[in-house]
């Protein structure tokens, strides 16, 4: 069942409905957006209208999808367009018309090969409005869309008003892009949606817990640290304005962007101590959501693993530029306290291992002739796999404790209104986390909650389980670390220890009910979250050089010490953990398993009130699970802004429903600062949006290209030749490769005047003339593909086939145009060069150092002297310069520019997964001569790693596929 | 200065050294000409860095004032040399339409053009004078150097390969690698891990773990 539209969606309807005008819609978040987007598509669907929706995520294809189909729009309902769809089907599918769900890069190649009849479209949604900018290919897409089409409507739309705030007049630069002169804008505070939804209010109740000691040392410290980071940044970067650069702003993910935005233009001039800076604040405040979200064991190795990868460059050399934060006292605290959270080690298994500290044959051995003496070890009250001395904490979340005690009451509640009548809704109780992971921890722990064990212990079975599987993983990373060079002995530490009364065994029968109620939530739970992740912030803290830091030691002695342990316990005890080599999954497996016995039994006699559904926080399909499920308890693990509005959404789309929503929250945490500054900014940029629509000129909007006849009497010029130059009516073209269009300057080129010809090209990426044929390359580009050798087979090829093979280096916008300086790679001078001592002592000799990308260069001219440079600024530059190249010369030929260099790849056509290709390519005996062989005969590299080494060599041929295999299944690493 | 034009005379004994042209000689890029010998010779284009190499030099400040200058100087090199690299040092603001003009008329040998008849010049952009001084530098100790640098490289140690191809996935850093390798072990074990399995890793989260399996799990073709 569709769920019902609301007094101000209706609102919004009527006034955005209309087919023959175009505007943009600004929803606050959580008001059901895509609702309204949807109720729209289904108005405007039918055979006879051609509606595209753009710019949407495959998950909100999927999803809009499924709520058209629900609200009785299928056959065909939306259909979906990726890059797996040949050039004819979709030739054939737009002409039958309908909903269709586009990628922008296929719309754009579709519009300009004229495979989609632009002129017929009668409309196109374009989400994620906030998103558009001048270089987006969204824009590109509306103006190719109104230079034909100009009867058509646009509707934009967009939930995020955060993201419109920078620049002198966003909003204004957005309808400009989208070629729109209307906007409505709708926030929370709106009259309508006040009015709206505060006729009925949920019943919440806000639960303000306490971290505990340790937490709280951890928080405080991190954010010490924080502050540290921070004023050192300031303190390096004198230039930076300091007005936004607070602690509380360095909460959010935009303060990077902040952060960047203000060095991008001197980013080249940065030394690579602030850009360490800049980025460990990132590093440290995804510290404090993990913190928050992530168990003792998991974060602690965390933590780990933050200084066991750090301690070498990226070339495996010693790292020069430490984090300043690592080596501070706070950092200390942190390390030792996330320690302690999860066990410590007793004292006389520490003083034991004082002796073993000293990592030579001589400790080796002395401490075999202890253990010699001492004989076997003592049986003990205690967990077979556990090692001696070691003492578990496992902190549990307070959190947890009080979601235990709000089901409990929950259930009261449940058994009190049975006796009343006409209690609308499900005793289905929501529990809403913050991320897939912390569902899928929740999940856990409510499934081995022991009601009966004290405050703080309940999920001890859990956390010990977590014991294991760390105990595991650290006896592994310390392996590792150590370059493989596992003692052959047995070292297990015997003495007379005291029985450790933490670990008795807590295997008290769990309580059945509560337990069962959530195990078959959990797949659901897993996988159908989102979590948004601020995904690719480099993480380049460093370490210490060991020596400095004590604290690295003794993380790295328990690691000796339990990591002796797990090679004892090899084939006993353990065994479970390692079975089939990998610990995949332990906890899938005994959930799954216990899942498994328990399904077919008791899954049927499960009555709703006995389900608790934990999931994450996702986008609008929230408002699904909501309307599906209809709980009558929903408890909020974590804050959430959408989130609640939501549940007001849903409290007043379902009058008569008593809703009771319990919010947790972690009190003087980053959580509750987090949770409060998001609701103020929101406010804010809705405040400002609305008096900037207020005070907007609105564009107009002309025929911006030039036509045709202005072209003709440009060129007629007596300086060409008296004029008598022949004229061509067609307009100057470039033929752009496909896989181009994910970048800008095709859009560029297009604004520019020029005919954008796309085509599927195996040499170059651009061809201007018969003759000249470029390759662009970003400077992230120009470093890799230098490293890879990409570049060299890319100037041979076109030095083969074209007369002016030409490499354009493109700077961004905005952004320095200059390359790192040498100083960055080579700035020792103690030491000198070592590239140019060598050089001139010992002739090509070519020592360890990394060459800079500047003699990369030079390397690369003097071996292709054919080969021209374009510098360029931005794209806007790059396409100035190709107008000016192209200027008096011929234009290229599309068949021709594509059969050059083609006869090799029989699959040109065909969308190439270039993750994939990356990937293959940094495996040793792959080069890009066989690159595409390879990948002609093996379908996936997950396919390629499964196959046995025969077939690999049999591809490879028998050195390099022996060496390929090997490489895959880690023999010649440092381990075996 | 070179006041007749005559092919450089280049002595057998002296090519270990850049000859410069003297009227570099204030230029204060010269100081940071280091690694090499330096000399000053008779010669058409500024600096003559290898038997078939020349670079001639322009400062875009100088360029603004002087714009016949730099033409007039190709049109001396005439035909001469075989690599002739043009390095610009950027040391103005606003450079975007002077190094765009520069590129236009130097670049392409368009019929028209009087300073590029047969070839044309290789731009090089410096920013400071270090590097125009490296630059010049780089251009002679290379001068007979293999490309292997710039070629494909095998023969890295197991971990550099090992990061190398997993960095290559979007969004996965070094971290990254390190939890990946500890956790689930070698490359073959990695690609067969379940997205659930990424998904409980620290640090790994929707959108990574969607990259990774993209990287592994989808076909290299879509075949249609």
């Amino acid at each position: 069942m569709a769920s019902p539209l609301l007094a101000f969606h209706k609102e919004i309807l009527e006034k955005i409905h209309d087919p023959s005008t175009s505007e943009l819609l600004l929803l606050a978040r959580g008001l059901g957006l895509r609702h309204v987007v949807c109720t729209l598509m289904k108005i405007y669907d039918s055979p006879q209208n051609l509606v595209l929706l753009v710019n949407a995520t495959p998950e909100e294809e999927a999803a809009v999808g499924e709520e058209l189909g629900i609200m009785g729009c299928r056959k065909p309902g939306l259909r979906t367009i990726g890059y797996e769809m040949g050039k004819r089907d979709r030739q054939d599918l737009y002409k039958k018309g309908g909903l269709f769900s586009v990628t922008s890069r296929i719309l754009v190649v579709d519009m300009l090969q004229s495979d989609i009849p632009t002129e017929l479209i009668t409309g196109i949604l374009i989400l994620h409005a906030e998103r558009v900018t001048a270089l987006a290919l969204e824009a590109f897409i509306v103006r190719l869309y109104r230079e034909k089409n100009s009867t058509g409507f646009l509707k934009a739309f967009s939930d995020q008003p955060e993201c419109i705030t920078s620049g002198l007049s966003p909003l204004r630069n957005i309808m400009k892009e989208l070629h729109l002169r209307t906007v409505h804008i709708y926030p929370r505070f709106h009259e309508t949606v006040k009015a709206t939804l505060e006729n009925r209010k949920a019943d919440v109740i806000e639960l303000y817990q306490h971290m505990t000691e340790s937490m709280q040392t951890i928080h405080h410290a991190i954010v010490q640290c924080m502050t540290m980071t921070l004023s050192e940044l300031k303190r390096s970067h004198v230039t930076l304005e300091l007005d936004d650069l607070t602690i509380e702003n360095a909460y959010f993910k935009s303060f990077d962007a902040v952060v960047r935005r203000q060095l991008d233009p001197v980013w080249h001039k940065v030394g690579p101590r602030t850009k360490q800076l800049v980025s460990d604040l990132s590093t440290l405040r995804r510290l404090l959501t993990y913190l928050l979200t992530y168990d003792a064991f998991s974060f602690h190795e965390y933590l780990e693993t933050l200084i066991a990868c750090n301690t070498t460059s990226f070339s495996g050399e010693k790292r020069l530029n430490q984090s300043p934060w690592m080596l501070t006292d706070a950092a200390n605290i942190i390390f030792q306290t996330a320690k302690r959270r999860c066990y410590t080690l007793s004292k006389k298994s520490a003083d034991s291992l004082e002796n073993v500290i000293i990592d030579d044959q001589d400790g080796w051995d002395a401490l075999d002739d202890i253990e010699g003496s001492r004989g076997q070890p003592i049986d003990k009250p205690k967990k077979a796999w556990m090692p001696e001395g070691l003492d578990p904490v496992a902190e549990e979340f307070p959190k947890w404790e009080l979601l235990a005690d709000v089901l409990q009451e929950v259930e009261e509640e449940i058994l009190r209104h049975e006796s009343l009548p006409n209690i609308r809704g499900s005793n289905t109780v929501l529990v809403m986390t913050s991320s897939s992971r912390a569902s899928a921890l929740v999940s856990e722990f409510l499934a081995n909650m022991d009601l009966d064990a004290p405050k703080g212990k309940r999920g001890r079975k859990m956390m010990e389980r977590k014991l294991r599987q760390y105990l595991f993983w650290k006896s592994r990373l310390t392996n590792q670390s150590r370059g493989g060079k596992v003692p052959a002995r047995t070292v297990v530490k015997k003495h007379d220890a005291t029985p450790i009364a933490a670990s008795k065994s807590m295997d008290g029968p769990a309580n059945r009910s509560l337990a069962l109620r959530k195990k078959e939530e959990m797949k659901q739970a897993r996988g159908a979250n989102r979590r948004r992740v601020r995904g690719g912030a480099p993480s380049t803290t460093s370490k210490p050089p060991a020596s400095a830091n004590s604290e690295n030691m003794t993380i790295n002695d328990d690691g000796e010490e339990i990591e002796a342990f797990v090679a004892t316990q090899n084939s006993s005890s353990l065994n479970d953990i390692l079975v089939g080599d990998s610990d995949f999954g332990l906890l899938e497996r005994i959930i799954s398993g216990q899942f498994q016995d328990d399904f077919d039994t008791r899954y049927g006699l499960l009555a709703s009130e006995e389900t608790v559904v934990v999931r994450a926080y996702s986008d609008d399909s929230d408002d699904r699970v909501l309307a599906e499920l209809q709980p009558k308890f929903i408890v909020m693990f974590e804050p959430s802004l959408e989130f609640v509005r939501r549940v007001e959404v849903y409290k007043n789309s379902h009058p008569g429903l008593g809703v009771r929503v319990y919010f947790m929250i972690y009190q003087l945490s980053c959580e509750e600062h987090k949770y409060l500054a998001a609701l103020r900014r929101e406010k804010d940029s809705f405040e400002r949006l609305i008096k900037e629509r207020a005070t907007m000129l609105v564009p107009v909007f002309e025929d911006q290209r030039p036509k045709a006849g202005d072209q003709f009497i440009q060129t007629i010029s007596t300086r060409l030749a008296g004029g008598r130059k022949e004229l061509t009516a067609q307009p100057s073209q470039v033929i752009v490769d496909m896989r181009e269009f994910r970048s800008t300057l095709p859009s560029l080129l297009h604004a520019s005047g020029l005919q954008v010809i796309p085509a599927t090209l195996t040499v170059g990426d651009y061809i201007l003339t018969p003759e000249i044929c470029v390759e662009r390359k970003s400077i992230p580009d120009l470093v890799s593909s230098f490293n890879s050798g990409r570049l060299y087979t890319q100037c041979e090829l076109m030095s083969v086939h074209y007369k002016q093979p030409i490499l354009l280096i493109e700077f961004e916008e905005n952004k320095a145009f200059s390359l790192e300086p040498i100083a960055e790679t080579t700035k020792s001078y103690a030491k000198p060069t070592a590239k140019t001592a060598s050089k001139k002592d010992t002739g090509p000799s070519e020592t360890d150092r990394i060459p800079s990308l500047q003699s990369k260069i030079v390397l690369l001219t003097l071996h292709f002297p054919r080969v021209r440079i374009i510098w360029s600024s931005s794209p806007y530059a790059t396409a100035d310069i190709f107008n000016d190249l192209k200027a008096n010369n011929p234009e290229p030929d599309p068949s021709r520019a594509i059969a050059i260099g083609a006869e090799e790849d029989p699959d040109v056509d065909a969308g190439v997964n270039t993750a994939a290709e990356d990937l293959l390519r940094c495996l040793p005996g792959i080069s890009a001569k066989n690159v595409k062989y390879v990948m002609s005969k093996v379908n996936s590299v997950r396919e390629f790693c499964e196959m046995t080494r025969e077939e690999i060599q049999g591809i490879l041929g028998v050195e390099p596929g022996g060496r390929c295999w090997e490489f895959m299944h880690g023999i010649g690493s440092m381990r075996s | 200065m070179a006041t007749k034009t005559k092919p450089p005379v280049v002595q057998p004994g002296a090519g270990n050294n850049i000859i410069i042209n003297s009227n570099q000689r204030l230029n204060p890029v010269l100081e940071h000409i280091r690694h090499v010998g330096k000399e000053f010779g008779d010669i058409v284009p500024d600096y003559h860095v290898g038997r078939t190499t020349c670079i001639l030099f322009l400062s875009l400040k100088y360029h603004r004032l002087h714009p016949e200058y730099i033409h007039t100087r190709i049109a001396k090199l005439g035909k001469s040399y075989n690599l002739r690299i043009l390095l610009i040092m950027c040391d103005v603001t606003e450079h975007q339409e002077l190094i765009r003009e520069l590129t236009k008329a130097i670049t392409t040998s368009i019929r028209t053009h009087r300073v590029c008849l047969i070839n044309s010049l290789t731009i090089v952009v410096a920013w400071s004078n270090e590097e125009a001084g490296q630059y010049i530098a780089t251009f002679k100790q290379f001068e007979h150097k293999p490309p292997d640098l710039i070629k494909e490289r095998a023969d890295k140690d197991y971990d550099s390969i090992f990061r190398t191809a997993l960095t290559s996935i979007n969004k996965v850093n070094r971290t990254d690698v390190a939890t990946l390798r500890t956790s689930l072990g070698t490359f073959a074990d990695i690609a067969k891990a379940s997205s659930d399995r990424l998904q409980n890793l620290p640090g790994f989260g929707q959108v990574k773990v969607k990259r990774i399996k993209e990287a592994f799990e989808k076909p290299f073709h879509n075949k249609t």
